[in-house]
């Protein structure tokens, strides 16, 4: 009960945050965005075809009233059809943001779970080899763009040049075994990048809790350093690793999905967006825009319950 | 009981307050500089960094890599002392354009670092300083809004609305980049402003703008260069993969440009453009890394490492 | 004193490289603790005594910290050196540490009853629900009220007094031989201060345990303490027995430590006496007397040489000073 009333209360705070983003990217993408009018007509239109287009298209209604559609459109999750395809929105983001999820979990999943660990022994093993050799892949990771990354992975494992093992581009996926051989190289490309920056956000948290009070005194009553960590510290720096993995899903499910989707050829919610930027196609565009705004806020909220779970101290009021 | 602590106690003069917040910064600096001068890493990054720019001047001037554009030789030609990398599809020189590529990384990242921290500094300081405020909650809410759009989406949508302006990209970058910067400076001067000496400078009656331009934003300066550095690299980064998107760098040529360009390249075989590239720009990533985690370690005092 | 030591600490010199160089935060520092005594710890901040007391427990922080000589010897099994998994099976069951600071030394994720369970099921391989039983029982012994319900909060649900008697009932749930309590109860205020102190006293003589107390006030010692041990700038000053050291103080810091002690009555129109001057910086020591700056009975010999601790190992009174107070005969 007291979850769901917070929620409520949280989801009402939101709406300034929905409403400032759709806004922004309202001004932004539809009313300074591309005009489509043009290419909608033949050659040589007469003005009344203009004016007919313009009206079709709602380009001549006021700004609020357009915006006001647009709030309308969200709220009923109905973005009206696709410019370049001709398909329904709400269909087409329903047909591929299940693709996304099902290339970017597994290595967004790993790429945390992994850079805990490394997290974890390397601030075992505080300023010793171990940890300095970690860091140091840590900071060689942050160093390599995750373009150049996905490039040489693609030469490496998937073309004549390299092992070809893997399928260059593409998704034609049919069985858990096509799964698998089209998200490897996807997967450890993003692994790969994930690993830089988590490894050393997450060491820093850990090395941050170890010089706490609490943990000196588990310590002089004899706790191994093992249980020290997994016990004593993981749970207190769970605060911003939660943080940090909630806020970054809205993220990667669109940004982390765009490149990787429109390197590999992969019919995602990452390369629809990247089409819609390429030829200004609004519905998509709002559509994305306006659900990765709920998502945002969806997020903080389940942030903030994660918090009351990990720390007693947090109170949902 | 401690006769030690006695000094704490005595009131201070009015004159005597930008002392107190000139000392705290003089003895941070003089302790980070001895710090990052000890740093073996940092120094080498700083070193590399600066063969860089010398590298990026040089274009600049018009020394060298002037022949970037010109059709010099075949197509594809390996390694030779006439070119130095090979030449591309169209037999333009490898080097020259990778050499050039260095110029435009640090205008790129010069600028939007420069601009992003001076905007974070400015609106970080107003929020922090009037904490609890309007002024505060408007700018709070501006940075949650900026941090909720997708960030290759926010390039898109800016691109267009400039309409193919070159500095699409630059503006994108600044107006994401500064939210970061801007929350660690309102979180510094929400701690500053409750320090003695501005409550002093208060009480004499400085304006509040003063108080911010003189005792506040200097104070934040090492919040301000670490950000800087951070904010670099984050541009040159993105810079590639705009430019892969289309979204980038629109006259001149880039790592970027070249990375994308090489993207059929290396599936026929051919790999001098995407190494070219690749390595530079870790190089200078990779050195900038360094410089930044050095400056870190000497200039915060919270950070432990 | 007489028999057989329980902790035996000899020549101990602790190191700290800094930044600017390495400081010794403890500096030949010999002493003995017996069975069943409290023996005081006091000097200002920084004067190494914390040091000392972290490093009979192993637990200097290392880097930057390390034991560079001296012995520390416990049941005359020698602890320096000792592996750190050896030295763990040591803490908490040999040697518990009860921690200056009551509202960062319990971890807040954690319930009550939870840290404490998971040292007795630790130390004494009782099932859950034993060592539920057992903790309980202990929290009643420090003085806490309604521990069975106690027992499932959480530390910030409880008040400083609250926290600093759960980490005393930690600190017993093993049958400690030793207890180092580093400035128990500087953190809390007066009046529970006073109730915390008096818990401890009775609680070390039904145990039979030994307790070093690490403070910075006298007047703890005064109350609580056998004997007591007088740091400054990493050396030990003067040690004696309560009575004597009070009375007649030898070293002119602790003549100075006791006068700058308000006393109600005495001299009421007087100001309070301070030691004048400050503590010398660790990195730049003087070859001489460390006190030699603020003392006043300093003398030209005073800056020629260290002045080492008088007497013999079993003296009742010893002081490091050239120019002592001389008790009266």
């Amino acid at each position: 009960m007291e979850v769901l009333q917070y929620s409520l209360r949280k989801l009402v705070a939101g709406i300034p945050l929905i409403l400032g983003v759709t806004f922004v990217s309202f001004l932004l993408m539809v009313y300074f965005g591309p005009d489509q009018t043009y290419e909608l007509l033949g050659k040589n239109p007469t003005p009344e075809q203009i004016a007919e287009i313009r009206h079709q298209l709602g380009y001549d209604k006021p700004f609020l009233v357009r915006y006001a559609d647009y709030l309308r459109e969200l709220a009923t999750l109905d973005f009206g059809h696709s410019n370049s395809t001709g398909e329904k929105v709400s269909a087409l983001l329903g047909r591929t943001i299940p693709v996304s999820l099902m290339l970017i979990l597994p290595g967004f999943l790993l790429g945390n779970l992994i850079a805990i660990v490394l997290a974890l022994v390397a601030a075992n093993y505080r300023s010793g080899w171990v940890d300095k050799s970690i860091m140091g892949f840590s900071v060689i990771g942050m160093s390599i763009s995750y373009l150049i990354v996905i490039i040489a992975f693609q030469v490496i494992f998937s073309s004549s040049y390299g092992l070809g093992i893997f399928p260059v581009r593409g998704w034609n996926v049919h069985s858990l075994a096509d799964y698998v051989d089209y998200i490897a190289v996807p997967t450890m490309a993003t692994v790969f990048v994930a690993l830089g920056y988590n490894t050393r956000f997450y060491r820093s948290v850990i090395v941050e809790e170890l010089t706490r009070d609490h943990v000196r005194t588990a310590r002089a009553f004899g706790v191994p350093p093992a249980k020290l960590l997994y016990r004593n510290v993981l749970k207190n720096a769970m605060i911003p690793i939660i943080t940090r993995i909630v806020f970054s899903i809205p993220l990667i499910v669109i940004s982390g999905a765009l490149l990787v989707e429109s390197y590999f050829g992969i019919p995602g919610v990452g390369k629809v967006t990247f089409d819609a930027i390429t030829t200004g196609d609004q519905p998509v565009l709002k559509a994305v825009v306006g659900l990765t705004a709920v998502m945002f806020v969806l997020a903080q909220l389940l942030t903030d319950i994660l918090y009351r779970a990990v720390d007693p101290r947090v109170s949902l009021k | 009981m401690s006769a030690t602590t006695g000094s704490t106690a005595a009131p201070m003069a009015g004159t005597a307050q930008p002392a107190a917040g000139e000392r705290r910064r003089q003895t941070l600096w003089s302790k980070a500089a001895w710090k990052f001068r000890r740093d073996r890493a940092g120094m080498v990054g700083l070193a590399v960094v600066l063969a860089y720019f010398v590298a990026a001047l040089g274009v600049w001037t018009g020394v060298w890599a002037t022949g970037w554009a010109d059709v010099a030789g075949g197509k594809w030609e390996p390694v030779s002392a006439e070119h130095w990398f090979g030449t591309n599809l169209i037999g333009q020189d490898i080097f020259q354009r990778s050499v050039y590529s260095i110029k435009t990384a640090f205008e790129v990242g010069l600028v939007v670092a420069v601009l992003s921290t001076l905007l974070g500094a400015m609106l970080g300081a107003m929020a922090g300083f009037f904490s609890g405020r309007i002024s505060d909650e408007l700018i709070l809410w501006l940075m949650g809004v900026l941090d909720s759009i997708p960030f290759y989406l926010l390039v898109a949508a800016i691109a267009f609305a400039l309409e193919g302006n070159p500095y699409a990209m630059h503006v994108a970058m600044i107006s994401t980049f500064w939210i970061t910067t801007g929350r660690l400076v309102r979180g510094e001067v929400i701690k500053l402003k409750n320090l003695e000496f501005v409550e002093a400078a208060h009480a004499i009656g400085v304006s509040e703008y003063v108080i911010i331009l003189r005792h506040i934003i200097p104070n934040t300066f090492h919040i301000l260069l670490v950000q800087s550095t951070i904010t670099f690299v984050a541009a040159i980064k993105s810079e590639v993969i705009l430019s892969f998107l289309g979204l980038g760098v629109k006259d001149g040529m880039s790592w970027g440009l070249m990375i994308s360009e090489s993207t059929f390249e290396v599936l026929a075989g051919f790999f001098n453009n995407f190494l070219a590239a690749s390595v530079l720009m870790f190089g200078l990533v990779m050195a900038f890394n360094m410089f930044s985690d050095a400056l870190q370690d000497a200039l915060d005092p919270r950070k432990v490492s | 004193m007489s028999g057989e030591p329980l902790l035996s600490v000899r020549d101990l010199v602790v190191e700290f490289s800094t930044e600017r160089g390495v400081v010794r935060a403890v500096d030949r520092v010999s002493f003995d603790v017996h069975p069943n005594e409290t023996v005081g710890l006091v000097g200002e901040s920084g004067c190494g005594k914390t040091v000392t007391g972290l490093s009979i427990l192993g637990l200097i922080p290392s880097p930057p910290g390390r034991i560079a000589a001296g012995s520390i010897r416990f049941q005359g099994r020698e602890l320096v050196g000792l592996p750190e998994s050896e030295f763990r099976r040591i803490r908490g069951q040999d040697i518990a540490m009860i921690f200056q600071e009551p509202m960062t030394a319990l971890n807040p994720v954690f319930t009550v009853g939870n840290q404490m369970i998971d040292v007795l099921r630790r130390y004494r391989g009782l099932t859950r629900r034993q060592a539920r039983g057992a903790a309980i029982e202990l929290l009643a012994k420090v003085g806490i009220p309604a521990p069975e319900a106690r027992i499932d909060e959480y530390p910030h649900q409880l008040s400083g007094g609250m926290r600093q008697r759960v980490v005393i009932a930690m600190a017993l749930s093993c049958d400690p031989k030793l207890i180092v309590a580093d400035e128990p109860t500087t953190a809390l205020d007066v009046t529970t201060q006073a109730q915390v102190l008096e818990q401890m006293v009775i609680l070390q003589r039904e145990f039979h345990m030994a307790m070093i107390l690490v403070t910075h006030d006298l007047g703890v010692v005064a109350e609580t303490c056998h004997r007591a041990i007088v740091m400054y700038c990493g050396r030990i000053a003067e040690k004696a027995e309560i009575g004597p050291l009070f009375e007649h103080p030898r070293h002119p810091y602790t003549v100075g430590l006791l006068e700058s002690i308000p006393r109600v009555g005495e001299h009421e129109k007087e100001d309070l006496a301070v030691i004048p001057g400050m503590v010398p910086d660790l990195l730049h020591l003087p070859p001489g007397c460390r006190f030699a700056d603020r003392c006043r009975r300093r003398q030209p010999r005073c800056d020629e040489a260290l002045p080492e601790l008088d007497g013999r190992e079993d003296d009742r009174s010893r002081v490091a000073c050239y120019f002592p107070a001389e008790p009266p005969t």
